[in-house]
C-alpha cells in the first residue's frame, strides 16, 4: 500500500537555503516534503540528520517530546528517522539513544531524575532464536524476564511512559515455512513471546507489533540482514522508515492521543458519483465494483466511530441532497447519526472544517481531512496547516488502506468512554440544536437538566483518568501529564483531595469528565492543600459543571478541618479559557512568575459556593 | 569517467549535509568529516540506490579511496549487465 517515492532533491534544495542564511525557510520546507510524504526512506535519514544538526545549531535542544531509546540491536538510524517523521507530523523530538545491546545497564545507570516523557524498548531475536542449546520455553522465560526487570527500572525510578515493540522473525529459519510455526519453532516462539510481552505489559503502555508492521511491507523488504551483519541493525531503509512511522504513532498515543475527528467528504468519498445530479438511488453504492469499494469504505468509518473516533462530514451539496441517501438509500452503511457533525453547503471546506471544530469544541490539530478532490485537500492544507490532510487515492478500494498508512488513529487502549464519545456527541448535536431556541443562557442550562456525581477516585477509574491528563488542554489549570503511578502516588497521600464527577443530562450520559487533584501543602499550624490538578473534559465546558465539582471540593476540604486552598495556573497556548478562574472562584493572587504560572490562595471561611445548574445524582 | 565522480560526489553532499563536499579518486574516510563506520554504511547504501547496484559485504568492508568505491561501482555494473 505503499506510495512509489521518488527522489526530489529536497535535501539539496534545503542545503541551498541554509547555505543562504534561510535556516527556518528550509525547515519549513523540508516539513512540508515529509508531511506530504515526498521523500523515500534515504532522504528520511538524511532529513532527519540535517534536522538534527540544525537544532543543535539554534540550541533549542529542550523543546520537544523527550524519548530515550534503548535496543537489543544497533538503533543509529532510527533516530534521524523518527525526527524526520516526527519533523512531518509537526512535531519535534528529542532522542537519547542508549549502547548496543545494554538495555538494563543505561536503565540502572540513569539518574532517577532525569526522567523521559516515553522510554522506547527495541527487542532483538538474537538470543530468542539463537541459543538453540536452551529450551524454547525457557527462552521465553528469560527474554519476558529481561522485559520486566526494564520496566520495573523504568517505572520504579521514572514517571516516563513505555513503548514495547514487540519480537520479529526474518525468515522460518532451517525449519522451513510448515515446522517453524509449529510448538519450539522460530515462528512460534516469536508469537509466544509476543503474546507474553502483551499480557505482562503495564498498563497505560504501547504495545507495537513488529510482526504486523513488517508483514504490512513485507519482511523481504523491510529487513536487509548485511546491516545486520556489518552493524547489528537488521533493517532496510525502507523498514527503518516504516519502523519510525510506527514508533511515532505509538509515542503520539502515549503523550498527546490519537487524532479525534475524521471529517469526510461525501461525493465519490462515500459514494461514487454526484448525488446533486443523480439523486440518491443514482449513487454508486453495493455489492460489485465500486459500489463495493465505497460500501467496504463506510463500513471501516463505522469502526472508527464505534472505537472512539468521531466523524464529520462536510459536502459541497445542497443540503437537502447530501441527507438523502442516508435516508432513502438502503445500501448505505452509514447513517446521519453516525456523525458528530454534518455540514452541506457552498461555503470554502476549510469554512465548514471550522465550523465542526467549533461545534464540537475540538482544535483544528486533532482533525484528519478526507476528501478526493485534491483541489479541496490543497485548499484545506493551505487555510487550515494544523488539519491532516490525507492524500487519497484515486482508486476507492484503496481509500482504507490510505487511512490506515496515516497512523493517525493508533491508540494505546480503547476504554468504555472511547466507545461511548461518539454516541455522546451525537447527543451534543442536539443539545447545541436547542441552544438556540432559548431566551437566556440561564433558561438553557436549566433545560438540560443536569446531574452529577461527584466521587474520591478510585482504582477504576484510572485508565479514564489518565487519559484524560493526557488528552485535555482547554479546561485544564496545570496540564500536568502525570502517568498512572504518578496520580496513585498523588491521590494516595495522607490527606490528599482526588476527586472525579460523572455527569449526565437530559440527551445521555457523558460520562466521566472533571478532575481534582489536591496534595496537603505543609503550612504548619494552618492545614492548607494545594491543587495539582484540575481539569475538565472539553464537552463538559461552559455548563457550570466546574462549579458544582469545586462546591464538592470546599465540603471536602471543610471536613477534613482545612483552612487554606491553594491552586496554581500554568498559562499555556490552549488553556487561556481558565486563565481566570482562580480570581472568579474568590481566590487571591500570592504570586505570579514570568512565564505564566501563578498561584493563588482561598481562605475556607471566606469561600461562597458558585452558582452551578448541576444537581446531585441520586 | 569524470562522469562517475560528479554523480558520485552529488551522493556524498547529500549523505554528508554538505554542498561544499568535494571528492576526488584520492579521497579517504579521513578526509571527510563525520565518515565513520556507522556513515559508511549510509553512504554505501546511498551509492547502491544511485547507481542501482547492490554490493557485498566483503567489497563494503575493503574499501580505501573513492577511487576505489569507483571501479566497485563500474565492476558491479559490470557483472549485472552480464546477467
Amino acid at each position: 500500500m505503499m506510495a512509489t517515492r521518488t527522489r526530489t532533491g529536497i535535501l539539496h534544495e534545503i542545503l541551498a537555503l541554509r547555505k543562504e542564511g534561510r535556516g527556518a525557510e528550509a525547515l519549513h520546507r523540508l516539513q512540508g516534503a515529509l508531511r506530504q510524504r515526498r521523500l523515500d526512506p534515504l532522504e528520511i535519514d538524511q532529513a532527519g540528520r540535517f534536522l538534527q544538526q540544525e537544532w543543535a545549531r539554534q540550541d533549542q535542544k529542550a523543546a520537544g517530546v523527550r524519548v530515550l531509546l534503548l535496543g537489543q540491536c544497533t538503533t543509529s538510524w532510527l533516530v534521524p528517522a523518527l525526527v524526520a517523521v516526527a519533523w512531518g507530523r509537526q512535531a519535534r523530538v528529542q532522542i537519547e539513544e542508549g549502547g548496543y545491546d545494554t538495555v538494563l545497564q543505561d536503565l540502572a545507570r540513569r539518574p532517577a531524575q532525569d526522567s523521559p516523557d516515553v522510554v522506547i524498548l527495541l527487542p532483538w531475536n538474537q538470543r530468542l532464536l539463537g541459543r538453540t542449546d536452551v529450551p524454547p520455553r525457557q527462552r521465553i522465560d528469560e527474554e519476558l524476564a529481561f522485559w520486566q526487570e526494564a520496566w520495573h527500572l523504568v517505572h520504579s525510578r521514572h514517571h516516563s511512559r513505555l513503548l514495547q515493540v514487540g519480537y520479529d522473525w526474518v525468515d522460518g529459519g532451517a525449519a522451513g515455512h510448515f515446522l517453524a510455526g509449529q510448538p519450539g519453532g522460530p515462528v512460534w516462539l516469536v508469537r509466544e513471546m509476543n503474546a507474553a510481552l502483551r499480557e505482562r505489559l503495564p498498563a497505560g503502555s504501547f504495545f507495537l507489533d513488529l510482526v504486523q508492521v513488517s508483514g504490512a511491507s513485507g519482511r523481504t523488504s523491510f529487513y536487509d540482514m548485511r546491516r545486520y551483519c556489518w552493524t547489528r541493525q537488521p533493517f532496510s531503509e525502507a523498514g527503518i522508515y516504516h519502523l519510525a512511522e510506527h514508533v511515532w504513532a505509538g509515542v503520539q498515543a502515549l503523550t498527546v492521543g490519537p487524532k479525534k475527528v475524521l471529517v469526510v467528504d461525501l461525493d465519490n468519498t462515500v459514494w461514487g458519483g454526484v448525488v446533486g445530479e443523480t439523486g440518491p438511488h443514482g449513487i454508486v453504492l453495493g455489492d460489485s465494483g465500486d459500489g463495493a469499494a465505497y460500501q467496504a469504505f463506510q463500513r471501516y468509518l463505522k469502526e472508527l466511530r464505534s472505537r472512539g473516533v468521531l466523524l464529520a462530514a462536510v459536502s459541497k451539496n445542497n443540503p437537502e441532497d447530501a441527507r438523502a441517501p442516508f435516508q432513502l438509500n438502503r445500501d448505505m452503511v452509514l447513517h446521519l447519526d453516525d456523525f458528530a457533525a454534518f455540514e452541506a453547503g457552498w461555503a470554502p471546506k476549510s469554512v465548514m472544517l471550522e465550523r465542526v471544530a467549533r461545534d464540537l469544541r475540538l482544535g483544528l490539530d486533532s482533525f484528519v481531512f478526507f476528501d478526493d478532490n485534491p483541489a479541496e485537500q490543497e485548499q484545506v492544507r493551505q487555510a487550515l496547516p494544523e488539519v491532516e490532510v490525507v492524500a487519497v487515492p484515486s482508486e476507492p478500494a484503496e481509500y482504507i488502506g490510505a487511512l490506515v498508512d496515516g497512523l493517525w488513529f493508533e491508540a494505546a487502549a480503547v476504554t468504555g468512554e472511547d466507545r461511548d464519545r461518539a454516541d455522546r456527541y451525537q447527543s451534543e448535536q442536539a443539545r447545541r440544536q436547542e441552544q438556540w431556541s432559548f431566551a437566556s443562557l440561564e433558561d438553557y442550562l436549566r433545560s438540560l437538566q443536569m446531574r452529577a456525581e461527584v466521587r474520591p477516585l478510585d482504582e477504576a477509574d484510572l485508565p479514564r483518568v489518565v487519559q484524560l491528563l493526557a488528552r485535555t488542554n482547554q479546561f485544564n489549570l496545570t496540564t500536568r501529564r502525570h502517568s498512572r503511578e504518578e496520580v496513585q502516588a498523588l491521590a494516595g497521600q495522607s490527606g490528599a483531595v482526588a476527586l472525579t464527577l460523572r455527569g449526565e443530562d437530559r440527551f445521555g450520559d457523558l460520562g466521566l469528565i472533571a478532575v481534582l487533584l489536591a496534595v496537603p501543602a505543609g503550612d504548619g499550624d494552618e492545614p492548607t492543600v494545594r491543587i495539582d490538578t484540575w481539569l475538565m473534559s472539553c464537552r463538559a465546558i461552559g455548563r457550570t459543571i466546574e462549579h458544582f465539582l469545586f462546591t464538592a471540593f470546599l465540603e471536602r476540604c471543610r471536613a477534613l478541618g482545612l483552612r487554606k486552598v491553594v491552586g496554581e495556573y500554568i498559562a499555556t497556548p490552549k488553556n487561556g479559557l481558565v486563565k481566570g478562574l482562580y480570581k472568579e472562584l474568590g481566590f487571591a493572587l500570592l504570586s505570579a512568575d514570568g512565564a505564566g504560572a501563578s498561584r493563588y490562595e482561598l481562605v475556607l471561611e471566606e469561600a461562597r459556593p458558585p452558582v452551578t445548574f448541576v444537581t446531585a445524582k441520586g | 569517467m569524470d562522469d562517475y565522480l560528479d554523480r558520485l560526489n552529488a551522493v556524498f553532499q547529500q549523505v554528508f549535509l554538505d554542498d561544499r563536499l568535494v571528492v576526488t579518486r584520492d579521497t579517504t574516510a579521513q578526509d571527510v568529516e563525520g565518515w565513520d563506520s556507522l556513515m559508511h554504511v549510509s553512504l554505501m547504501v546511498n551509492v547502491e540506490k544511485a547507481f542501482g547496484v547492490r554490493f557485498r559485504s566483503s567489497e563494503v568492508a575493503g574499501l580505501q579511496t573513492v577511487g576505489e568505491l569507483i571501479d566497485l561501482i563500474r565492476a558491479r555494473q559490470e557483472a549485472t549487465r552480464r546477467q
